[in-house]
């Protein structure tokens, strides 16, 4: 299946936080903890979490970034494409 | 974690940018709930446990889905580190589901407990769900010691099976004693102890009197000469006394009764729902039972914290304030009012000060 084509939704072992002005990722479950970092989030990289709803296909994320943030499709393919993957790494996000 | 691509910072880092943040913009990020003030053990110079089975005191504690309501409202206020502790908080039988509603919404979880009612399933969940770190206060090595201070035969083996559960399954653990008579003589061999097992160690020497103002606890208090011995026998600790009075000393920045993050950063929650600026301060409290955080946070807490002495108030003048821990709320315990000096500390301050050649600027 074509990546632009998938629908991730947002697993349960993570909680998105939004606290002042940061987006911090908080884990639930055993290996995704770690005192030593913590993830926060860029403005972009929030927005797209937010996105993520088990509906929307990538495509549809991709095509809110571009309209929302001065990036090329291009160059927002690609770092979506990396984001997700990562996240997809730390289980916060699952196919389906 | 490993997500080089989501912008991952040092915790450290991460700490101190978004306290700036939260000072500035009043945001409650630090928090703590005492689950209950019941307790299995008897310890001498606690300043809260109760009987395990009172059952008054039981039926004044907060019900499960009340701090559920509790959780939610805190949350969406910004808190983000939350202490759960006690009393003994393992006592509640409903510890493990409010523990893991704590987790689900996103809190940084500390756990302080005596360690000696964890069992396997227990340390199962914390493993499957960790916290960031559960604190066990060991109060000697050997059985003798240890029960001598919480008066309970057996406790020291329950204890010791507590902490060998966490460590087998890699929960993050510190270790901490208060430091009193009754201990002094195996404090460095509890250090030891938990440097042998390879976690983190700290011990606190000064004991407040209970809530109730009791006096009892003070029984077991070190000397202040015996507090400062102890500061200097530990290379790391006078480093980091002198790295503080370094930034801190000198006379308060401000007028005000509180000088410290309680109730701008900081907040507390008792077991019947009695939210306060901190765990010391308590003569002044808002009831969550019968109105939100929110309102105790905005309304009730900016006039609290903006007291100002209402005598001649002698800390509020002293250089070596940030050196002593005199707060309001330990006078309030000690004294029964807000400002008079707690002798006992200021004993304390003005040693240490002396012991480290520590000038009034």
């Amino acid at each position: 299946m074509d990546f632009l084509d998938k629908v991730y939704k947002k697993s349960d072992s993570i909680v998105f936080r939004k606290i002042a002005d940061e987006f911090i990722l908080v884990p639930i479950r055993q290996n995704v903890g770690d005192l030593e970092s913590i993830c926060t989030l860029n403005d972009v990289a929030a927005r797209i979490w937010e996105l993520i709803d088990g509906k929307r296909k990538v495509r549809e994320i991709k095509d809110k970034i571009v309209e929302e943030f001065e990036v090329a499709p291009e160059e927002a393919e690609k770092d979506l494409m990396e984001y997700l993957q990562q996240l997809e790494g730390i289980e916060a996000i699952i196919e389906g | 974690m490993e997500c080089p691509h989501i912008p991952s910072i040092s915790y450290a880092q991460f700490s101190e940018r978004l306290h700036k943040q939260v000072i500035a913009q009043r945001i409650p990020i630090q928090g703590s709930l005492e689950l209950t003030f019941r307790c299995n053990l008897r310890c001498v110079h606690c300043y809260c446990n109760l009987p395990l089975n009172n059952r008054d005191v039981i039926s004044k504690e907060l019900k499960t889905g009340e701090i559920f309501n509790i959780f939610d409202q805190i949350a969406e206020a910004g808190c983000l580190w939350l202490l759960l502790t006690g009393g003994e908080p393992l006592v509640r039988k409903d510890f493990l589901e409010i523990y893991a509603y704590a987790k689900k919404k996103g809190f940084l979880i500390s756990l302080f407990t005596n360690g000696t009612l964890i069992t396997p399933k227990i340390a199962d969940y914390l493993a499957e769900s960790p916290p960031s770190e559960v604190e066990i206060t060991l109060y000697g090595v050997t059985k003798e010691t240890y029960e001598k201070v919480t008066g309970i035969p057996g406790s020291f083996k329950r204890c010791q099976k507590g902490i060998e559960l966490l460590l087998a399954r890699k929960i993050p653990l510190r270790l901490k004693t208060m430091a009193m008579t009754l201990n002094l003589n195996e404090l460095s061999n509890i250090k030891e102890y938990a440097e042998d097992l390879g976690v983190k160690f700290r011990y606190d020497p000064e004991l407040n009197p209970r809530l109730d103002h009791s006096k009892t606890p003070c029984n077991f208090r070190l000397s202040p000469e015996e507090v400062v011995k102890l500061d200097l026998a530990d290379e790391k600790r006078v480093k980091e006394w002198r790295e503080f009075c370094e930034k801190f000393l000198g006379p308060p920045q401000s007028n005000n009764l509180y000088l410290c993050g309680a109730g701008v950063s900081l907040f507390h929650i008792d077991p019947y729902g009695q939210l306060s600026v901190c765990m010391m301060s308590r003569y002044q409290n808002y009831d969550l039972q019968h109105g939100s955080f929110h309102k105790g946070w905005s309304n009730f807490f900016p006039q609290f914290i903006a007291q100002k002495p209402k005598s001649d108030y002698k800390c509020g003048q002293c250089g070596f304030i940030a050196l002593c821990s005199q707060c309001p709320g330990w006078a309030w315990v000690e004294n029964g009012d807000l400002e008079t000096p707690v002798e006992y500390l200021c004993q304390i301050t003005h040693l240490r000060a002396e012991a480290f050649n520590i000038k009034k600027l």
